[in-house]
């Protein structure tokens, strides 16, 4: 990779595939170019968050020492605190440079007073909706769940002789981490959560919560949105919309890119983005995701690694990544840039989005939590005949078991 | 004439629903996005080759390929060097303890996979095994040899054990009767062993996806698993895939086929 | 015994030896040291996510938690029901198979490799395929049986019985051969004289078939079981590419549910638990069979 003169030192930078390898390329081989000591390897897991966090964690579990950078999804940053396998930032990470990010983008990279990781993309839930539709129908932009719901069954029923298929929602309802992101937004909406404030006990069994069970049981799945929905993950939700199939749409920033792209999307150019509601006018929910970089414990090259994360974070990489990749940027002075708010309107919401976003549970047993939480709705959404508040307080039961073990620590 | 045409019956369900599924991923190969994405789907392709493209050089599929050939073809023959002569040992000469021996080979080849992962994980880490094809090989060769040996056992078993007798008695030595007598007779039963080495080898996904994390050393069922996006189910790419990476194995199976078949029922099972 | 056959015999046994060597050092290191690591592993409470715990010696208190686990319960009744269905679907479809290629026909050697694409296809991808066809807006399945009504299209997956089923099918598909292969061996050591003689006697084909045929495949049919069965325990990259466990729990298998612990949720112990009961429930099922088989198919002889 390196020409002429040998890099002395080969950095090895882990995540999963990309969708626009060519960015990513152009990004790393720039790097190298401007560091002709450094050779950069990359090493590519499958798209699945899930999916790459056991191949990472396998290797990190054996303390590896040839992963040196690694792309760390925002839910994990506790789990590598306590486990030991992503470095403490503090000091590279300067709180002049942090500064340059948007807060709640700092706040996901914090473990009990350390950070741990750069953040590359910050994510956080937003309704898509069929702008040419709602404008058809005289109605304004949905404050409520029900008012969704209504303006949706108008639409689909006023459409049904020349689009039969058209349904008022899709959103990712598949047992995975995704379910765990939706049904936040609607439990985060109805003013319920999935822990106490203090993180302790789990409050899946309280009234709001499980209110916001109960609709996407009993007015979402198979009314509002298809039944199909039950094995939907961001892929094909998408698909569903790209196609036409959808008045709205829940997803990540990035689908904007794909919903106006005249090539992949049959409803370019008639697409609108806003805050997923509430079940009350005002308010809005948004769960939180995002990818940070880390540096791992057991790297031997902690200050070229660092220099390949300063680099990828740079103004000009995320400003790079944007445009041509599609994704949020988490530096706050994109945001204001005017190149990017016109070819990515979906981030003027991002700020406000952002700052009431939710997190999923910060806790370094998460993915234990995270199968609960999922067994949990999916057993309520996909099952019939199923006692809720039985089944609720049975998930509550097991994720506060899962808790106490985190305070048995001495 | 009744038995005619239930045994055309049979054919035609027999091939058709071993068929069917696949022949519908070569169509779908052959689709544009907006072909296969449509509700309904189109069900004749308009004969488009991006997919072939998007997969071969996009996707880098014959790198994957020529590495699952690799892994395959070094698994079979280092699991066939080490398992006949420890069959025939198992199955002709003497040894004590062999009881114990295949109860502790069958136990081993019961064990589900992913337990074992993180300790073969850590052996080739400190071998320096890992990110190398050789990597996965030696745990598919330690994964392959029970049932290989299993196999290959009973076959020895099966064979007539006077021509062994009798260059034994000429001095032959256990080695060279394993060579020179038993195993011209037993290509068949090689040939099975080997066909269920070399399927397992070309299948196996989970070892290759935690071994072999950099494209240049993965595997096919790993590279194609990666085909998956972040965005967008990439059905075309997958098919076009399948269909390139299935073909060497249906030449291997029609060139074999007949000494797969004919071993197996020379060897495996008697009454 | 004099000293010339003594000294023949301690060649022998060395040779012997040497011959079964290094198989048993590659299964030893590669396998058997693995398998005996994560027993051990299962005696205790390591989290991951929780270092300060240490990995405290606990005995059996895992597989006492095991036996008390709802996930745990549930993904063994799955796993039970996907092994006997699956198993006994094979085992039909395989001695079908075996009975059509077992005839001779014009063309039997296309039919047979026909029959083995499905098995040379990588699980991971046959598994994509399935996903594909049962499909709720584009998949093979919906257009076959509705073809342009796609408003009476079927989110398959969607309902947590089918999707069972599904999962079912798929593993049948991809695995039926390896049994037809296993039971066209058992049809082919069958002396065609018998057939002969029950002719004479004025047997139908019928009567042929269950008195002749299936009796005397007995022993082949219970190999195929015992092989199938082995595998069909330990189901995991069908329910890792297709379902993830749901709808609903509906396919959470033990393997899967192993796999979850062990690797996402990083409770080794447990997770190392899980895998020895999988471990144990088909080794109790292995003997099962070969006492049915018989006395051990290794140390049968030609008579």
């Amino acid at each position: 990779m390196g020409g002429g003169n040998a890099p002395s030192v080969t950095l090895r930078f882990i995540s999963w595939k990309p969708d626009h390898p060519r960015v990513w390329e152009e990004a790393l081989s720039e790097f190298t170019k401007t560091h002709p000591d450094i050779s950069v390897v990359r090493e590519l897991a499958p798209h699945s968050s899930t999916a790459y966090h056991d191949l990472l964690t396998q290797k990190l579990k054996n303390r590896d020492a040839t992963v040196d950078v690694f792309f760390m999804d925002v839910i994990w940053v506790p789990e590598f605190a306590e486990a030991g396998w992503a470095r403490r930032l503090d000091e590279r990470f300067t709180p002049a440079m942090r500064e340059e990010f948007l807060p709640a983008t700092i706040e996901v990279t914090r473990y009990s007073d350390h950070l741990y990781g750069v953040p590359s993309r910050i994510d956080a839930g937003l309704l898509y909706y069929r702008s040419d539709l709602l404008t058809k129908y005289g109605f304004s932009p949905p404050a409520t769940w029900d008012e969704l719901a209504r303006q949706a069954e108008t639409i689909v029923a006023g459409e049904r002789r020349n689009n039969p298929t058209l349904r008022g929602y899709t959103a990712q309802f598949k047992q995975y981490e995704g379910l765990v992101c939706t049904m936040l937004e609607f439990i985060d909406g109805h003013s319920g959560s999935l822990l106490t404030a203090d993180g302790t006990h789990s409050t899946l069994a309280q009234p709001e919560a499980m209110a916001a069970v109960q609709f996407v049981r009993e007015r979402v799945i198979g009314r509002l949105a298809s039944r199909a929905a039950l094995t939907y993950q961001e892929p094909e939700s998408l698909s569903v919309f790209l196609q036409g199939h959808a008045v709205f749409h829940r997803n990540w920033p990035y689908a904007w890119e794909l919903a106006n792209n005249r090539t992949r999307s049959t409803v370019a150019g008639q697409v609108a983005v806003m805050p997923l509601p509430g079940f009350t006018p005002g308010r809005t929910a948004a769960a939180l995701g995002g990818w940070l970089y880390g540096i791992s414990a057991y790297s031997e090259h902690p200050d070229e690694a660092w220099a390949l994360i300063e680099f990828l974070s740079s103004q000009a990489m995320q400003k790079k990544f944007t445009q041509e990749a599609g994704i949020a940027p988490s530096r706050q002075a994109l945001f204001s840039d005017p190149d990017l708010l016109a070819a990515a309107p979906q981030l003027r919401n991002h700020f406000a989005v952002l700052r009431s976003a939710t997190a999923r549970p910060r806790s370094p047993l998460y993915p234990a939590i995270s199968h609960l939480l999922q067994r949990y709705f999916s057993r309520a959404l996909a099952i019939d005949d199923l006692d809720l508040a039985q089944e609720a307080t049975a998930a509550d039961a097991q994720i506060n078991r899962l808790l106490s073990l985190g305070e048995q620590v001495p | 004439m009744n038995r005619r045409l239930l045994l055309a019956l049979g054919i035609l369900a027999t091939v058709g629903l071993s068929l069917l599924p696949f022949l519908w991923f070569v169509l779908t190969s052959f689709k544009s996005q907006g072909e296969i994405e449509a509700a309904p789907p189109a069900w004749w392709p308009s004969g488009s080759l991006g997919f072939y493209r998007s997969a071969l050089f996009d996707h880098h599929l014959f790198d994957y390929m020529l590495n699952s050939v690799v892994v395959a073809g070094a698994t079979t023959l280092l699991a066939l060097l080490l398992a006949i002569p420890a069959a025939y040992a198992l199955a002709r000469l003497t040894i004590p303890g062999k009881q114990g021996i295949l109860a502790v080979l069958l136990c081993v080849s019961m064990f589900p996979q992913m337990a074992i992962a993180g300790p073969v994980w850590r052996l080739l880490d400190t071998i320096g095994g890992l990110n190398h094809r050789w990597g996965v090989v030696l745990p598919y060769v330690a994964l392959t040899l029970p049932l290989a040996i299993w196999i290959l056992a009973s076959f020895f078993k099966e064979l007539p054990p006077e021509l062994e007798d009798a260059a034994r008695v000429d001095g032959c030595g256990p080695w060279a009767t394993l060579f020179r007598i038993t195993l011209p007779l037993a290509t068949p039963g090689i040939f099975t062993a080997a066909i269920l080495i070399l399927i397992y080898a070309w299948n196996e996904f989970f070892f290759a996806l935690l071994i072999l994390t950099q494209p240049e050393q993965q595997t096919l069922p790993v590279g194609i698993a990666l085909f998956q996006g972040e965005f967008t189910m990439p059905w075309g790419e997958l098919a076009a895939a399948s269909v390139v990476a299935t073909l060497p194995l249906i030449v291997v199976v029609l060139l074999c086929q007949r000494w797969i078949v004919s071993g197996l029922s020379a060897g495996a099972v008697k009454g | 015994m004099n000293r010339a056959s003594s000294i023949l015999r301690h060649r022998e046994n060395l040779a012997a030896w040497t011959m079964v060597a290094p198989a048993l050092l590659v299964t030893m290191v590669f396998a058997l040291y693995p398998v005996l690591d994560s027993l051990w592993l299962s005696l205790h409470n390591i989290y991951i996510g929780l270092p300060q715990l240490g990995s405290p010696f606990v005995g059996l208190d895992n597989y006492v938690a095991l036996l008390r686990d709802p996930v745990a319960q549930q993904a063994l009744a799955v796993t039970l029901a996907f092994v006997v269905l699956s198993t006994l679907l094979e085992l039909a479809c395989g001695l079908i198979i075996a009975l059509v290629i077992h005839e001779r026909f014009r063309g039997r050697g296309l039919v047979r490799a026909a029959i083995l694409i499905p098995w040379a296809i990588p699980t991971v991808v046959a598994s994509q395929l399935w996903r594909y066809i049962f499909n709720d807006q584009y998949g093979f399945a919906n257009l076959l049986l509705f073809g342009e009504q796609v408003t009476d299209y079927i989110p398959w997956l969607a309902y947590p019985s089918v999707a069972f089923g599904i999962v079912v099918l798929a593993d049948v598909w991809k695995t039926s051969s390896f049994a037809a292969l296993l039971v066209l061996a058992g049809l082919q050591v069958i002396p065609d004289d018998l057939y002969d003689a029950a002719r004479v006697d004025g047997a139908t084909a019928r009567q042929r078939f269950w008195h002749i045929t299936l009796p005397l495949l007995k022993p082949a049919l219970l190999l195929a079981l015992l092989f199938r069965t082995m595998d069909a325990f330990r189901v995991f990259d069908l329910v890792f590419v297709m379902t993830q466990g749901g709808p609903g729990d509906a396919t959470q298998v033990l393997q899967f549910y192993g796999y979850q612990t062990l690797f996402t949720e990083g409770r080794i112990g447990y997770g190392s638990a899980v895998s020895v009961a999988v471990f144990l429930i088909i080794l109790a099922l292995s003997l099962t069979y070969l006492r049915a088989i018989g006395s051990s198919l290794l140390e049968r002889r030609r008579t």
